[in-house]
């Protein structure tokens, strides 16, 4: 028996409408606005959440105590997943990993931005593995420091594992399978300690890791970010311990500069630049959410590429828990005489879906192009505007989350009870309907989260559209419309498909 | 482009496309299901799909141990009509390891209320392959599906992991002792160590 989780009521999606028309409109009508940075608090300045931001980023010890919780979960998750009970939901292995963390994850980088990278168990293991220490700098260590190739210097080796690892996921159902689960995991573990061992610096967190960079795209939406407080510090230092580390501190993982740095996509949070900065220079900061993905994150062709194919993975994620989807993908598999669990006609759909997602995206920006009569070559159009992508695919993402999250974690304390599931029997169909009925939040109030979200990244979409038409190409208002349809559009099916009964998980 | 692009793209679009004539082989998903309203113990089921049939099939119970009597339900209906299966279905049972692949028979079943049903008693723990053949409009099929019986080992992962672990630190502690030797017996070194 298939359960499902509620839609959104349609009452909801007619005002969502409204709103987005009342949006363009106003997009329409107004200019970009430029955000200063003077809008930006530094959190270690406000009170009560101040000292404990510094307790937390100036000593070494507390972010070693953190990690080190995360990794004996994480030893945990993958002995309860080889060890353990194959019922997924009785398993703690499925359910922290698929229902908590990985929902739980993409909630938190809009609040705490990439803060899971900071306290990561994958990289903290390969780095007291290979660099032989549990904190401070070493100078001996386990690495051949290899320079990396130049071709693997871009965002397409973790693009390449995104969807893989959402073919895992949702093709191969890692997510109902514990022993897969921790199989997974030790599967990334094993990468981030190979490219650890064989190249300098951590390739493995800037350019190897999906689910790092995944969060680290996402957190150029972040209310946080990690930056200089005066930046004329930053401009007139000539010894760079951020790049460079200190003796004790090590440098930057992912070589960023922080009197340079205009984005949060690679940085870790790991707070190395925080403690080895000599002008105590470097602090957490509360800003609008909007800046960075308007106006100062800069744009690349490879990272173009990964924000679209995260928006068609992010729609296609919410398209296999619709319940018609299973039909097209036994039609389709009988069609194509595919057999079994349908794996084929599975990574053909997923296929079919990216490449939808991106030939629209294309005949927009063709659209641009020609209506805006600019001479900017095609491929600067493509990576400029290529942001839109985000927001879209971000709050999409935090609104079916919601649901995972809210509707499917009830029934936690029996798994912190019996985490590996020793004799537990599958759940009962009294258990599934009062998990079903169980949520941790009211249906009213989970509605109107979504609906918020889903104006909030239309809203941001729009801004982007605005603040990169003006620095792409000098345009504005009508001749904005085509990228203003695309928002539209993937917003409009991101609201249909919000308002279809969705599956629930396990 | 060259020859060996284009031999490529033709296996790639062969192994999209291509329709296997013969016969299907598969293996299937599990997931887990109790029924408090009756004596039946928990069940494993897994659901496919394999040419013109749906195959469900379920295990009872959902972990069977060693020594203790076990029945495998199969239920198979055509995608086009609905209408079961009404031949007969020959069950086969192997090691799931890849060196023994040994297959022995473990019964040849008739249809019985739209049901194959299949006992079984493994006196080892293990994990073990159930194969169902049938025929049906001159095509053979032969469906795969896990059985676990008992605790089966699962050092495998563990094993394997430590085992990379540490043949790649073994191995770049050698090529960075290496290195330095090869540092130390070279001019740009001697010439540091006379400066000494």
């Amino acid at each position: 028996m298939i359960m499902t989780h509620p839609g959104l009521p349609y009452e909801w999606a007619i005002i969502i409408c409204l709103l987005m028309i009342i949006l363009i409109v106003l997009a329409l009508r107004t200019s970009s606005i430029y955000e200063p940075r003077q809008y930006s608090i530094n959190l270690v300045e406000l009170p009560v959440i101040g000292p404990l931001i510094k307790f937390l980023t100036f000593n070494s010890w507390p972010l070693f105590i953190l990690k080190l919780i995360v990794v004996l979960l994480f030893l945990f998750v993958i002995t309860a997943g080889l060890f353990g009970s194959p019922i997924a939901e009785r398993n703690l292995a499925t359910v922290l990993t698929w229902n908590l963390w990985w929902t739980g994850v993409i909630v938190s980088v809009f609040f705490l931005g990439s803060a899971w990278c900071a306290i990561c168990p994958w990289d903290t293991i390969a780095g007291w593995l290979i660099r032989r220490r549990l904190w401070y700098r070493t100078s001996s260590n386990n690495s051949l420091n290899l320079k990396l190739p130049k071709r693997l210097r871009n965002i397409y080796p973790a693009l390449f594992l995104l969807v893989g690892l959402t073919w895992l996921e949702l093709g191969f159902g890692f997510t109902i399978n514990p022993y897969m689960t921790a199989f997974l995991g030790l599967l990334i573990m094993l990468l981030a300690i190979f490219s650890l061992a064989i190249y300098e610096n951590k390739p493995f967190c800037r350019f190897f890791c999906p689910i790092g960079r995944t969060i680290g795209f996402y957190s150029q939406l972040a209310v946080v970010e990690l930056r200089p407080i005066d930046t004329d510090i930053c401009a007139n230092c000539t010894t760079l311990e951020c790049y460079y580390g200190t003796e004790t501190i090590e440098p930057c993982p992912t070589r960023l500069v922080m009197g340079r740095l205009k984005q949060n996509t690679y940085c870790t949070s790991c707070g190395n630049c925080v403690q080895s900065c000599s002008k105590k220079n470097i602090a957490w900061r509360m800003r609008p959410p909007t800046r960075e993905i308007a106006q100062d994150a800069r744009s690349h062709w490879d990272e173009a590429w990964f924000m679209l194919i995260l928006l068609g993975i992010t729609s296609f994620h919410g398209v296999t828990m619709m319940p018609f989807f299973e039909k097209v993908l036994s039609k389709l598999g009988y069609m194509i005489n595919d057999s079994g669990s349908l794996l084929l006609t599975f990574s053909i759909l997923l296929f079919i879906s990216l490449l939808i997602s991106l030939l629209v995206y294309i005949f927009f920006i063709w659209l641009t192009k020609i209506l805006s009569i600019s001479p900017i070559s095609f491929k600067k159009l493509f990576s400029g505007f290529a942001f839109t992508a985000l927001p879209l695919a971000f709050v999409y993402h935090l609104a079916h989350n919601l649901n995972h999250l809210v509707r499917e974690n009830d029934g936690i304390g029996q798994i912190i009870l019996n985490p590996l599931g020793i004799e537990a029997e599958p759940l009962s169909m009294m258990e599934k309907h009062a998990r079903h009925t169980e949520i941790l939040l009211n249906q009213d109030l989970i509605f109107l989260l979504q609906s918020s979200l889903i104006v909030f990244g239309f809203w941001v979409s729009l801004k982007i559209i605005q603040n990169r038409g003006i620095s792409l190409i000098k345009i504005n208002g009508r001749y904005l419309l085509p990228m203003i349809m695309f928002s539209v559009l993937i917003t409009g099916i991101h609201l249909w498909l919000l308002t279809q009964p969705m599956i629930m998980r396990m | 482009m060259n020859i060996k692009k284009m031999n490529l793209i033709r296996i790639f679009f062969l192994t999209l496309f291509c329709s296997s004539a013969q016969g299907h082989h598969v293996l299937g998903r599990p997931s887990y299901s109790l029924n408090e309203d009756s004596t039946t113990p928990p069940s494993m089921q897994v659901e496919v799909q394999v040419g013109e049939y749906y195959i469900t099939y379920m295990v009872f119970p959902a972990f069977p141990s060693p020594n203790q009597p076990g029945r495998v339900n199969l239920y198979a209906s055509r995608i086009d009509n609905g209408e079961p299966f009404q031949g007969q279905v020959i069950f086969k049972v192997r090691d799931n390891n890849w060196l023994n692949k040994r297959e022995e028979v473990l019964g040849i079943q008739a249809v019985d209320d739209n049901v194959f049903r299949q006992g079984f008693e493994f006196q080892e723990a293990g994990n073990y392959i159930i194969r169902a053949e049938f025929e049906s409009d001159s095509e053979s099929y032969q469906i795969d599906f896990p059985l676990r019986i008992g605790d089966a080992s699962v050092f495998g992962p563990i094993g394997v992991t430590v085992s990379l672990i540490a043949l790649l630190l073994i191995t770049v502690n050698l090529l960075q002792r290496k290195k330095l030797i090869n540092a130390k017996i070279s001019p740009k070194y001697r010439y540091k160590d006379k400066s000494l």
